[in-house]
C-alpha cells in the first residue's frame, strides 16, 4: 500500500487506544479492582487494528478471551468496556462477566468464550446461518489463538467450514505461547497450513506490521465476501506482557521479550508516519486525544456502581 | 379424536412450526436423505422442506451444537436431533458452557431458541452407550429447560412450546414410546412448561414418574389397587425444569406418602431432588420416608436377564411401594 497519512494516523490512533486501554486495565488490576483474571494484548495491537479496519459495523465478530482490542475496534464504547473490566453495572454485559466475555449486540459482537476452541463450532454455525438466511452483505470475523488450534474442535470446524462454504474469516493471533507453553512444543505444523489441508484459502503475515496485516486481510476479506467461502489468516506476533495481568512470565527470557519490543507495532507505525513526512506534533496530538478517552472511561468506570443481585433472574 | 404415534406427534409439531415460521430448521445426523432419523421422526420432512431446512451433518456432534447455537444467535429456531441421548457427551461443552449461559453472559442481549431432541432410555438391548437416561445430569445447570413427554399428546404440545421457548430446551424422548399411540388433535397446540398432570387419582400414595416410567407407574398402580387395595395417585410433571412442585405437594398433602420413579440412576437423581423439596417444605405431611425407585447405580447392560434388574419395572415398583405401608 502507498503511504496514506490519514489511514496511517488511524492505525496509530487505534493501536494506541488498545495499548492505553490495556495498560489502564493492568493498573486497575494492580489496585485489586479486576476480579479473577484479565488477558491483555500489549504488543499484539496490529492484529486487531489491521484486520478490523476492513470489517463493516454490521459484520459479525467472535472475539477471544484476549480480545479487548478486537471488541474496541468493532465499536463498543470505551466507557462500557472499562466498566465491564471491573464488574460495574454500566458495563456492556451489566458488569456480570468481566474481561473475558465482552458481547455487544448493537455492533454484532457475538461474544468471546472462556473455553479454548469453543468458538469454532459456533463460528461455523453463524456462517451457516448467514447462508441459510441468504444474508449476502455480511460476514463473520472469528479470532482465535495459536493454542486453540490443537483442540479437536478446530479440525472438525475447518472441515465443516469447507463443506458448508461458510462466509467466515478466521484470524489466528499467534503470539507463540499458549499460557506458558511455546507453540513449537505442541505442534509441528504451521497453523495456516492446517487450513490449507481442508482446501481453505489461508496465509500468514507479520502480525506486528499493521500495514501488512491491513493489506493481507483486505485481500482475504474480499475473497470471503465475494466467494462466500472461508479463509484463514495467521498473524505472527507476541505479547510483551504476561499471559494474564498477574503473570510474571518465568517461561521466557528477558532477551526474547526485548527482541520483540524492538518490533513494537506502534513504534513501527510512528516511524513510518514520520518518514512519510508528518510531524511529531501530529502523532502527539493523536495520542493526547486517546489519553483523554481512556482517563474519561476509567473515571466513569470507577465512579459507577456494582450490580445488585436483583438484576439476575434465577433460571 | 384420531390416534397417532408419539413419533408422528413429534413430527407434526416440527412440521407445523416449520410451515408457520421459516426460521425453524432441523439439524442432525441422518435426519434427511438417509434414515430420516433413526427413529423416523423426520420422515418426509426433507422432501417437503429441502436441504436448507432439514440439515444433515457428518458424525460431528460439536458441529451440530455449534451450528445450532450460531444459527440461533442470528434469530433462527434450530431443532437439533442428537441421534441417541448418550451422544450428548460429545457436545457437552456446547450445552454446559455456551447454550445454557448465553442469556446470562450477554446480559440478555442474546437468548436462544434451541431445542435439543434426545432419544433416551433403554429400548431393545442397545447396551451402555445407547440406552441411558441422563436428565439428572442436566438439572443442575442453570439456563437449561428440560422436557420429558410421556405420551403422544404431550410430545406434540411440549415440542411446540420448546421450539419458541426463548431458552435452550433439552427435550428427552424415550425409545419405548416412539411407537405408542395416543389421541392427538390435528391442529397446533402448546402445553406450557412447569404444569404437571395427575394421570390417576388416588388416596394412599403419590407416585411421581416421567417419560416412559409413567407407563410403568400406571401398570404398577393398577396392580397395587387390584391385588393389594393400595390406591396410588400417579403424577407426571411433564417438565423437569421448570418443575411443578405445587402439583406434587398438593398430592402429598392428600396421601401423606411419596414415591418417585425414574429411569435415571438412583444416586443424585430426580428422586433425590423432588424428595428433598418435599422434605424441606412438607415434612409434617409425610407418614413414612420417601421412596426413590430408580435404575441401579450400574451402566445399562445388554441382556434382559441383567437390564431388567437394573431398570425399574412394574414388579419392583409394586414391591417397593408395598414396603411403605
Amino acid at each position: 500500500m502507498k503511504y496514506d497519512e490519514n489511514l496511517y494516523l488511524t492505525f496509530l490512533e487505534k493501536m494506541y487506544l488498545i495499548r492505553r486501554f490495556e495498560n489502564k486495565v493492568y493498573e486497575l488490576a494492580e489496585r485489586g479492582l479486576v476480579f479473577g483474571s484479565t488477558h491483555l494484548e500489549v504488543g499484539e495491537e496490529a492484529t486487531a487494528v489491521g484486520t478490523l479496519l476492513n470489517i463493516n459495523k454490521d459484520d459479525y465478530l467472535i472475539a477471544t478471551h484476549r480480545g479487548h482490542g478486537q471488541e474496541l475496534l468493532k465499536g463498543t464504547s470505551v466507557r462500557s468496556m472499562m466498566a465491564e473490566m471491573i464488574g460495574k453495572e454500566p458495563g456492556i454485559c451489566g458488569g456480570r462477566v468481566g474481561s473475558m466475555h465482552i458481547t455487544d449486540a448493537s455492533v454484532n459482537n457475538l461474544g468471546a468464550q472462556g473455553i479454548i476452541g469453543a468458538s469454532f463450532p459456533i463460528s461455523v454455525g453463524v456462517g451457516l446461518g448467514l447462508n441459510l438466511l441468504d444474508i449476502k452483505d455480511k460476514i463473520l470475523i472469528s479470532f482465535f489463538g495459536d493454542g486453540a488450534t490443537n483442540q479437536g474442535n478446530f479440525y472438525e470446524s475447518l472441515n465443516m467450514a469447507d463443506v458448508w462454504k461458510v462466509p467466515v474469516f478466521f484470524v489466528c493471533v499467534n503470539n507463540l505461547y499458549g499460557m506458558g507453553t511455546h507453540y513449537c512444543k505442541t505442534c509441528n505444523v504451521e497453523i495456516y497450513k492446517k487450513a490449507s489441508f481442508f482446501n481453505i484459502k489461508s496465509d500468514a503475515e507479520d502480525g506486528n506490521d499493521v500495514v501488512a496485516v491491513y493489506d493481507k486481510s483486505k485481500e482475504l476479506i474480499d475473497y470471503v465476501r465475494s466467494t462466500r467461502s472461508p479463509a484463514l489468516l495467521e498473524l505472527k506476533t507476541y505479547r510483551t506482557i504476561g499471559h494474564s495481568a498477574f503473570d510474571r512470565h518465568p517461561y521466557r527470557t528477558k532477551e526474547e521479550i526485548e527482541q520483540w519490543k524492538r518490533l513494537d507495532p506502534i513504534k513501527q507505525i510512528e516511524d513510518k508516519i514520520l518518514k512519510g513526512g508528518a510531524s511529531q506534533d501530529k502523532i502527539d496530538s493523536v495520542k493526547k486525544h486517546v489519553d483523554k478517552i481512556i482517563e474519561d472511561a476509567a473515571g466513569f468506570a470507577l465512579e459507577a456502581s456494582y450490580p445488585v443481585y436483583d438484576s439476575l433472574t434465577e433460571q | 379424536m384420531r390416534e397417532i404415534t408419539y413419533s408422528e406427534a413429534l413430527r407434526e409439531a416440527i412440521r407445523l412450526a416449520m410451515l408457520k415460521d421459516k426460521n425453524v430448521i432441523m439439524i442432525g445426523e441422518e435426519i434427511g436423505q438417509g434414515y430420516a432419523g433413526v427413529f423416523g421422526v423426520s420422515k418426509g420432512l426433507y422432501d417437503e422442506f429441502g436441504p436448507k431446512r432439514i440439515i444433515d451433518t457428518p458424525i460431528a456432534e460439536n458441529t451440530i451444537m455449534g451450528a445450532a447455537i450460531g444459527t440461533s444467535m442470528l434469530g433462527m429456531k434450530p431443532i437439533v436431533e442428537v441421534m441417541f441421548a448418550d451422544f450428548i457427551s460429545v457436545c457437552f461443552d456446547g450445552v454446559l458452557n455456551q447454550a445454557a449461559k448465553v442469556r446470562f453472559m450477554t446480559n440478555e442481549q442474546y437468548s436462544l431458541n434451541l431445542v435439543v431432541r434426545l432419544p433416551g432410555g433403554e429400548g431393545s438391548g442397545t447396551g451402555p452407550h445407547h440406552s441411558q437416561c441422563l436428565e439428572s445430569l442436566f438439572m443442575t445447570i442453570p439456563g437449561l429447560k428440560i422436557a420429558n413427554p410421556s405420551n403422544a399428546y404431550d410430545a406434540k404440545g411440549l415440542l411446540t412450546t420448546a421450539i419458541s421457548a426463548n431458552d435452550p430446551v433439552l427435550f428427552f424422548e424415550h425409545k419405548r414410546l416412539y411407537k405408542t399411540k395416543g389421541n392427538v388433535p390435528e391442529e397446533e397446540y402448546a402445553i406450557p412448561f412447569g404444569k404437571g398432570k395427575v394421570l390417576r387419582e388416588g388416596a394412599d400414595v403419590t407416585l411421581v414418574a416421567l417419560s416412559y416410567m409413567v407407563t410403568v407407574a400406571e401398570q404398577a398402580a393398577e396392580e397395587l389397587y387390584q391385588k393389594f387395595g393400595i390406591d396410588t395417585e400417579v403424577i407426571d410433571p411433564r417438565t423437569l425444569v421448570p418443575l411443578d412442585t405445587d402439583i406434587i405437594a398438593a398430592s402429598v398433602k392428600k396421601t401423606s406418602r411419596l414415591a418417585v420413579l425414574e429411569e435415571t440412576c438412583l444416586r443424585g437423581g430426580i428422586g433425590s431432588e423432588i424428595g428433598s423439596i418435599i422434605c424441606e417444605g412438607y415434612m409434617d405431611y409425610l407418614d413414612c420416608p420417601i421412596k426413590k425407585i430408580a435404575s441401579r447405580n450400574v451402566p445399562i447392560p445388554m441382556p434382559a436377564s441383567l437390564k431388567d434388574e437394573v431398570i425399574p419395572g412394574a414388579g419392583r415398583v409394586v414391591k417397593e411401594i408395598r414396603e411403605m405401608f
